[in-house]
């Protein structure tokens, strides 16, 4: 379960003035939910995404993961949560374009230090489940837009998080990529995974397997 | 007034040091008035940024400070050449009236900064950062001392007088010079022998039963003790020399730089004796730091008593 309880989120612009992100946001994400943060450019989706993510600290208030007040930790223990607990699918991908498949998505598990057989386990598990197995040792550069979107995907779950954070996951792709990418989500669901979108892509609203959709508008969500 | 460029370099190394020890000195106060790790306000959240800057800024002044500590030491020896009388850096120190306490402050800063720096790193260990109002205050007190410490460099530096005629080590460390360190020699060298390797031997005794408060009493004695009978007794060995006691003679060339491995040993080993007791840890960090405190205590000692007795072995005499 997470919990976001009075969160608010200033950037500094100068020594003077500040833009306020998100307002005093109140609101609980419960274990297994796919959640939809929609909103304009600019209007605090991504801000709330990086506060879930403990990228960033709110300027006031406190976002709680199960019990832990991820907000209050420590840098290096913010990155320990990130490792153990999230799995990050970006707007570009953000993958390694000049290393293999199966390098990218071993990433997040460098730090783990796990042994050869336990990495080629989980290396396979997630590459079967998104079904990239055959190109696992060719480079990103060379993969078509829907390859290297099973691969972001695949990535984002080689460590087995519990939560699934995507920011704008579908900006760049057309129609079909989108409706894969949706298709997607639904294997997650049924996973029991917890997963928050920010994006304004019309295709992910009142589709059936979200369990709710939030607008997100000038820092404030209009419940 | 002195100002070679080794002078120059401490001198401008010493200005950023309290440019950015004053920055962190400011906000360490903020953070030991504010500090509250439960709440969840903007000072709260601003403080803890505040807090890794100013950990950044101590851990970068102590990793500049070790170092530097071996350059002053180099830049004496250095002055001591155009020093009339001066044979090493004790004749610079003695110099001036305020060289004696420069020295002992700078060792007293190198204990409180490293000591920080081991109350930061527990701090650090555990979420909850159960040692971070504690760290804060005690980089304040600190802070006094190393201003103090720059302000007596200054002065120091700036007091030298190349016109004038300074002592030799050989006359400061002498049994008639009259100086406080003359005092040491009315001890018995038995008496002296006795104590240092009896405070050993407790040391190894306490580190057996686990008494980490003893210990880290044992530890401060130990490096009074050893540093006395080392300008009494060892010291005459290192140099072959009854009546050579000097401190600073050792670590040059002539003698293949020895001193700086016995003071590396001596303050590795009681420093870490010394936090053993301080601060509260858990016991595999206490048990590694016990075993690093003996271990560079018995190769200290080790490397002491082996002087005298190869000078034995080759001589048939002692000293």
């Amino acid at each position: 379960m997470i919990t976001l309880k009075n969160v608010t989120k200033r950037y500094k612009l100068n020594k003077v003035d500040t833009i306020t992100a998100v307002e005093d946001i109140n609101i609980t994400f419960n274990e297994g939910e796919i959640i939809v943060l929609k909103g304009a450019s600019g209007s605090g989706k991504s801000t709330i995404l990086s506060l879930i993510a403990a990228l960033s600290k709110p300027t006031s208030g406190e976002v709680i993961v199960d019990t832990k007040g991820i907000s209050k930790l420590p840098d290096n223990f913010a990155s320990i949560y990130r490792r153990d607990n999230i799995g990050f699918i970006f707007q570009k991908y953000n993958l390694i374009p000049n290393i293999s498949v199966q390098e990218n998505i071993l990433t997040p598990l460098i730090p783990l230090n796990l042994n050869a057989e336990e990495l080629q386990k989980k290396l396979h598990f997630v590459m079967e489940m998104y079904k990239i197995e055959h190109k696992k040792d060719t480079l990103v550069r060379n993969l078509s837009g829907g390859e290297q979107q099973r691969v972001a995907i695949a990535r984002a779950n080689v460590n087995n998080p519990k939560i699934i954070i995507a920011d704008e996951p579908t900006a760049n792709l057309d129609e079909k990529l989108s409706l894969h990418f949706i298709e997607m989500l639904r294997e997650l669901k049924a996973l029991g995974k917890t997963v928050i979108i920010a994006t304004h892509d019309p295709l992910f609203f009142d589709l059936d397997f979200i369990d709710r959709e939030i607008e997100v508008h000038n820092g404030k969500l209009l419940l | 007034m002195i100002l070679s460029p080794e002078v120059l370099t401490i001198f401008i190394l010493n200005a950023i040091f309290a440019i950015f020890a004053t920055i962190a000195f400011i906000l360490s106060v903020k953070i030991v008035l504010k500090w509250d790790i439960n709440a969840t306000t903007q000072t709260q959240y601003s403080l803890e940024k505040y807090s890794y800057l100013s950990a950044t800024i101590i851990k970068y002044i102590f990793a500049i400070k070790v170092p530097l500590f071996l350059f002053f030491i180099f830049t004496l020896d250095k002055i001591s050449a155009v020093l009339t009388g001066a044979m090493c850096g004790a004749g610079v120190v003695d110099a001036t009236e305020y060289g004696n306490y420069l020295f002992i402050l700078k060792i007293i800063n190198l204990y409180l900064f490293a000591y920080w720096i081991v109350l930061h790193n527990e701090d650090v260990k555990d979420e909850k950062q159960a040692f971070t109002k504690r760290k804060f205050m005690f980089f304040i007190v600190a802070f006094f001392f190393l201003l103090t410490e720059l302000i007596v460099e200054g002065i120091m530096f700036g007091s030298i007088d190349l016109n004038e005629m300074v002592s030799c080590c050989g006359t400061i460390y002498s049994s008639s010079s009259g100086s406080y360190i003359s005092k040491i020699f009315s001890v018995d060298t038995s008496v002296l022998l006795g104590l240092f390797y009896a405070n050993y031997a407790l040391m190894v005794l306490l580190y057996f039963f686990k008494r980490a408060y003893l210990f880290s009493i044992a530890n401060i004695l130990f490096i009074i003790i050893s540093i006395i009978t080392l300008i009494v007794y060892f010291g005459t060995y290192i140099y072959e020399l009854p009546s050579h006691h000097c401190t600073f003679c050792f670590l040059q060339s002539d003698y293949y730089y020895v001193g700086y491995l016995i003071y590396l040993l001596l303050f590795v080993g009681t420093f870490y004796g010394i936090v053993t007791g301080l601060i509260v840890m858990d016991e595999k960090r206490r048990e590694k730091n016990y075993k690093i405190s003996i271990l560079f205590n018995t190769l200290y000692v080790i490397l002491l008593s082996l002087y005298p007795i190869v000078f034995y072995i080759k001589n048939g005499v002692w000293l």
